[in-house]
């Protein structure tokens, strides 16, 4: 499945992740979850990338996690965005459109 | 340090990360259900999709960013497992690491002790040596007079403070045998400018070291432990030093152990109490007696090159002020050209006795020769697990075909080398201590006891740390590389995992041992020229019989007599010496042979002048009657003195052979007169008019027994009208041990005076003192040697004990088609032939090269010397063959029927 999906670019995987943690403390599984979904199917976060980025992530302070009770009972590992976490997403999105609207700009004009 | 302690929370961490995985699974496996699949499907569908649990978990580790140390512990802990797994082999690696990384350490902290560690004083880098020498000569002065230390003293100013020192051996005993201790006069500003406090009491101030002083004295912190008990009591007690008493003001504070290298600081006076105990003989106003050293602190800021350029331009006024009185017009001229040279001393000084340059070059070279047996040593472990590797070739093709990467098990096997390294290190560390104590012991002779403070400081420890892991990389590195380059698949598939790849790794050993080989042939070749050395000296004709005569240093300081009395002081004590039963013969002289001190004048022929060139300093001592039979110095020429030989009679002289020929060449030189002392070079003057030659004597060794013969005139001590010192010798030659025979001498002396300080030695024990240093290097280059040449044919066995069982199956087939077991030693031997030929080209060349740089410490060879080097070839051809031939031996007695049937 995954193979015939285009592979992240470097650093982007990251950027989603905390795009959408962003959005309020979530697990792991929910992450992937939201991430397909969002992207209408088109990025599937495979596990052996998600979770050691999890792990880089929190290990770099920019992710703070928690372990807490689902809506099902179960204990989980919820992840949530630092105040370290937000400026980095902040300054990482800013790039990122900076990037996208120069790559948009070539295609447009090499036309 | 977060992730020191996200490493000790590893396992609950690893819990953590296993609950939220599973947790991942759950949610997909509940999902699935929702969306129809049966449960067990549901399960498999979620397992399948997160793909490999244990990958994942792996990945994750790594990118907590822990991963690295975890790793290394657990393969610290899989190389204990393995390393515990052959503990013979384990046993003789960390034996042959401990002995060669032990002896590096104890070589190194020597070196350090001796040349390299700073003075325990305050700021010693500002300290710098101040030496002097004439623009003529290329040799420093080492020492001053005190006249010269005076004037630097009062009218320098290129420095803080200066101090001058001079090391000496006091007595304890009023009379008797003596019991000495290590003194030193010192300067009043001594321990001031070094910064060294009081451990108890006070220290010198400069009013305590005036002229005329009645003097005081600091003991030195070991001291005042072992024989003081550390008592407070000790301060305001007496301490009679050669028959003086001197109150102790103070103790020197711990770890200080004054400004020389090598020589231990007992009890310190100043300089004025040297005018107290050699009374009328004192040095403090003479201008010829060199005895001080001298050193400074240099002012904050100041750098040696300007404290050296400040101290040359008053060099004309301070020598201009002190130049020795009976000095002719040459000498007053080269004395008042003397420019004072600022040396940088933060590590003091090599000390009088030269402790520093005389072992320079000796460390050195054991340096080297230690760095080759840890080398040699690290062939061998690279072979060992070079070989055991060979054997785990299976086990890494199956790890590299699970996955692991080649770096990763290049990281496993050098862990283990480097656990092995760290191991031995540690053991070797002990050894260290216990062998460079022993090196000490080596050095140290009667005479000149070295003291060195061999703490294992920060740079010992770095060094030998260093060399630790630089060991086990470097025998870690080959086979870790070698090792894991198979080819996974035909690794495993094949019955015979050794095939391929072990033939390549048995040529890789091979080369190892060709290596460890060439290395041994320069370290037995080395070994051999030093024992030729130690033993050409022990066996040369010193032109004395060195056996049974038993030496009774004299001092008769305390006695107080003057001296025109002092010869029939002597007369008495040498006619009581006579009587007592056991002894041979008996005489005095001044000079001692191989005592280390010497008396010397130029001298003249007239009529027979000497060729450009040659150095007229001739080697004088004053003997009595029975002095040449005593020391058995054959008499070629003429006679020897005789009683008849009196103040009275004609003054005479005998020479000795280098005398005769230097002067009269093949005429005989009895008749002849010689003249002493021409161009005075401060020495006090003696005979100036022409004093006849009676007799020629062999040459005999002067100062050591490694010298060249130096010309050397005898005068008859009836003669001598100045220079009957209160220091002498008796030389008894005895019919027994000469040391049984010295409670009969302390009687017979103590009849006769009884404050006469005496000091036993033999002749023997002093020519052995003599060469301590070629002794050193003969003891330990023998013990290196042997221990090389036992570690390569370790390897050498190892190595062909491994070639033959790989070989086995082939030899099995070459015996089962009628090869003779000769033709297959042969086989065998060949290999190990061609290993050992390369080796012992390679040691060959260029030890021509590396002997060459030990020629300075030879004595009658030369580094080329063919016999030494023959025969460490032989020892080396010898050895290596006995190695290969057990393991050939076995291959001859391959049966052939078993040997295929293995298969």
């Amino acid at each position: 499945m995954a193979q015939n999906k285009p592979e992240f670019l470097k650093g982007a995987l990251d950027l989603l992740i905390l795009k959408v943690v962003a959005l309020g403390p979530i697990h792991g599984y929910a992450i992937s979850q939201r991430i397909q979904q969002i992207s209408e199917d088109y990025f599937q976060v495979q596990q052996g990338t998600l979770y050691p980025a999890l792990h880089r992530l929190e290990n770099r302070g920019w992710l703070g996690a928690e372990w807490k009770d689902t809506d099902t009972g179960r204990e989980a590992k919820f992840y949530s965005l630092t105040k370290k976490g937000r400026k980095h997403l902040e300054a990482e999105m800013a790039s990122w459109e900076r990037m996208s609207n120069a790559v948009a700009l070539i295609l447009r004009t090499a036309e | 340090m977060r992730w020191l302690s996200r490493l000790f929370r590893r396992s609950k961490l690893d819990a953590q990360l296993d609950s939220e995985l599973r947790f991942h699974v759950e949610q997909q496996t509940a999902q699935n259900i929702a969306a129809g699949m049966d449960p067990d499907d549901a399960r498999r569908r979620a397992l399948a999709q997160f793909g490999g649990l244990e990958y994942i978990k792996e990945e994750t580790r790594d990118a907590r960013g822990t991963h690295f140390i975890e790793t290394l512990l657990q393969d610290v802990r899989f190389a204990f497992r393995i390393l515990r797994k052959t503990p013979f082999i384990t046993a003789i690696a960390l034996l042959s690491l401990a002995l060669g990384i032990g002896a590096n350490t104890a070589i190194f902290s020597l070196i350090d002790a001796v040349m390299l560690r700073m003075l325990p004083v305050q700021n010693p880098e500002q300290l710098t040596l101040i030496k002097f020498r004439s623009p003529a000569s290329a040799h420093l002065r080492q020492s001053a007079t005190d006249p010269i230390w005076e004037q630097v003293r009062d009218h320098q100013d290129a420095f803080s403070g200066v101090i001058a020192w001079s090391p000496e051996t006091f007595d304890l005993a009023d009379g008797g045998e003596v019991n000495n201790i290590h003194g030193m006069y010192v300067s009043g500003s001594y321990f001031t400018t070094l910064g060294v406090r009081p451990a108890a009491g006070r220290l010198m101030a400069a009013s305590d070291d005036v002229r005329g002083c009645s003097g005081v004295a600091v003991l030195g912190y070991g001291y005042w432990q072992s024989h003081y008990g550390g008592a407070e009591s000790a301060i305001g007690s007496l301490i009679r030093l050669n028959g003086h008493a001197f109150p102790i003001i103070g103790i020197a504070q711990a770890g200080f152990f004054g400004t020389e290298i090598g020589v231990l600081l007992d009890v310190a006076i100043p300089i004025c109490a040297e005018g107290i105990l050699d009374g009328q003989n004192s040095m403090l106003d003479d201008r010829s007696s060199w005895w001080l050293e001298m050193m400074g602190r240099l002012k904050p800021g100041m750098t040696v090159e300007q404290a050296d350029a400040r101290m040359k331009v008053i060099s004309p006024q301070l020598f201009g002020a002190v130049v020795p009185q009976d000095s002719d017009a040459t000498y007053a001229a080269m004395f008042r050209n003397y420019k004072f040279f600022v040396l940088p001393g933060d590590t003091g000084t090599g000390g009088t006795y030269g402790l520093r340059e005389q072992y320079r070059q000796p460390l050195r070279i054991l340096m080297f020769v230690v760095g080759l047996v840890l080398l040699i040593a690290c062939a061998n472990l690279a072979s060992l697990l070079l070989a055991r590797s060979a054997a785990r070739q299976k086990e890494i093709a199956v790890r590299l075909s699970l996955g692991a990467s080649r770096a990763r098990l290049i990281r496993q096997v050098l862990t283990e080398s480097i656990v092995l390294s760290g191991a031995g290190a540690i053991l070797g560390v002990l050894f260290a201590r216990w062998g460079s104590a022993l090196l000490v012991r080596f050095v140290s002779t009667q005479q000149n006891q070295v003291f060195l403070d061999l703490k294992m400081d920060g740079r010992v420890l770095a060094f030998t740390i260093a060399i630790a892991v630089l060991c086990g990389l470097l025998f870690g590195i080959f086979p870790a590389l070698r090792s894991t380059r198979v080819d996974a698949m035909s690794a495993m598939k094949e019955g015979q995992a050794q095939a391929a790849g072990g033939r390549s790794s048995s040529s890789a050993a091979r080369w190892i041992v060709a290596a460890q080989i060439a290395l041994s042939l320069i370290l037995l070749i080395g070994t051999g020229l030093f024992i030729h050395t130690f033993a050409n000296l022990m066996t040369l004709d010193a032109g004395f019989d060195r056996n049974n005569v038993l030496m009774v240093e004299t001092n008769i300081h305390n006695a107080g007599i003057p001296e025109p009395a002092r010869a029939v002081l002597y007369g008495q004590m040498l006619a009581k010496l006579r009587t007592l039963p056991g002894v041979v013969s008996a005489s005095q002289c001044w000079m001692t042979p191989l005592s280390g001190r010497q008396w010397s004048n130029s001298v003249t022929a007239p009529g027979h002048p000497l060729p450009a060139g040659v150095d007229p300093d001739t080697m004088l001592n004053w003997v009595t009657p029975g002095y040449f039979e005593t020391m058995r110095t054959p008499l070629l020429e003429g006679r020897t003195f005789e009683a008849r030989d009196s103040a009275t009679s004609t003054p005479v002289v005998i020479v000795n052979q280098l005398v005769a020929r230097r002067y009269f060449g093949t005429q005989s030189p009895i008749g002849q007169h010689l003249i002493v002392g021409t161009v005075s070079s401060g020495t006090r003057e003696m005979l100036r008019q022409p004093i006849e030659i009676i007799g020629v004597v062999q040459d005999t060794k002067y100062n050591s027994l490694d010298e060249d013969f130096q010309p050397e005139a005898y005068f008859p001590l009836s003669q001598i009208q100045q220079n009957v010192v209160e220091n002498t010798a008796f030389e008894i030659r005895t019919a027994m041990t000469p040391g049984a025979l010295i409670p009969a001498v302390r009687d017979a002396m103590g009849s006769v005076n009884k404050l006469a300080s005496l000091q036993f030695t033999t002749l023997k024990q002093e020519a052995d003192d003599s060469v301590a240093q070629e002794h050193l290097m003969a003891v330990l280059s023998g013990f290196f040697g042997g221990l090389a040449l036992l570690l390569t044919a370790i390897g050498l066995y190892g190595v062909m004990a491994y070639v033959v069982t790989q070989r086995t199956h082939e030899i099995g087939i070459r015996m089962a088609l009628g090869a003779q077991q000769g033709s297959i030693l042969r086989l065998v031997m060949r290999d190990a032939a061609i290993v050992l030929a390369a080796g012992t080209a390679a040691g060959l060349l260029s030890s021509i090269w590396i002997t060459h740089l030990v020629k300075g410490l030879l004595f009658g060879l030369t580094p080329s010397d063919p016999s030494t080097v023959a025969l460490a070839i032989i020892a080396l051809v010898a050895v290596a063959l006995f190695a290969c031939y057990i393991p050939s031996r076995r291959a001859m007695r391959v049966d052939p029927m078993v040997a295929l049937r293995h298969e």
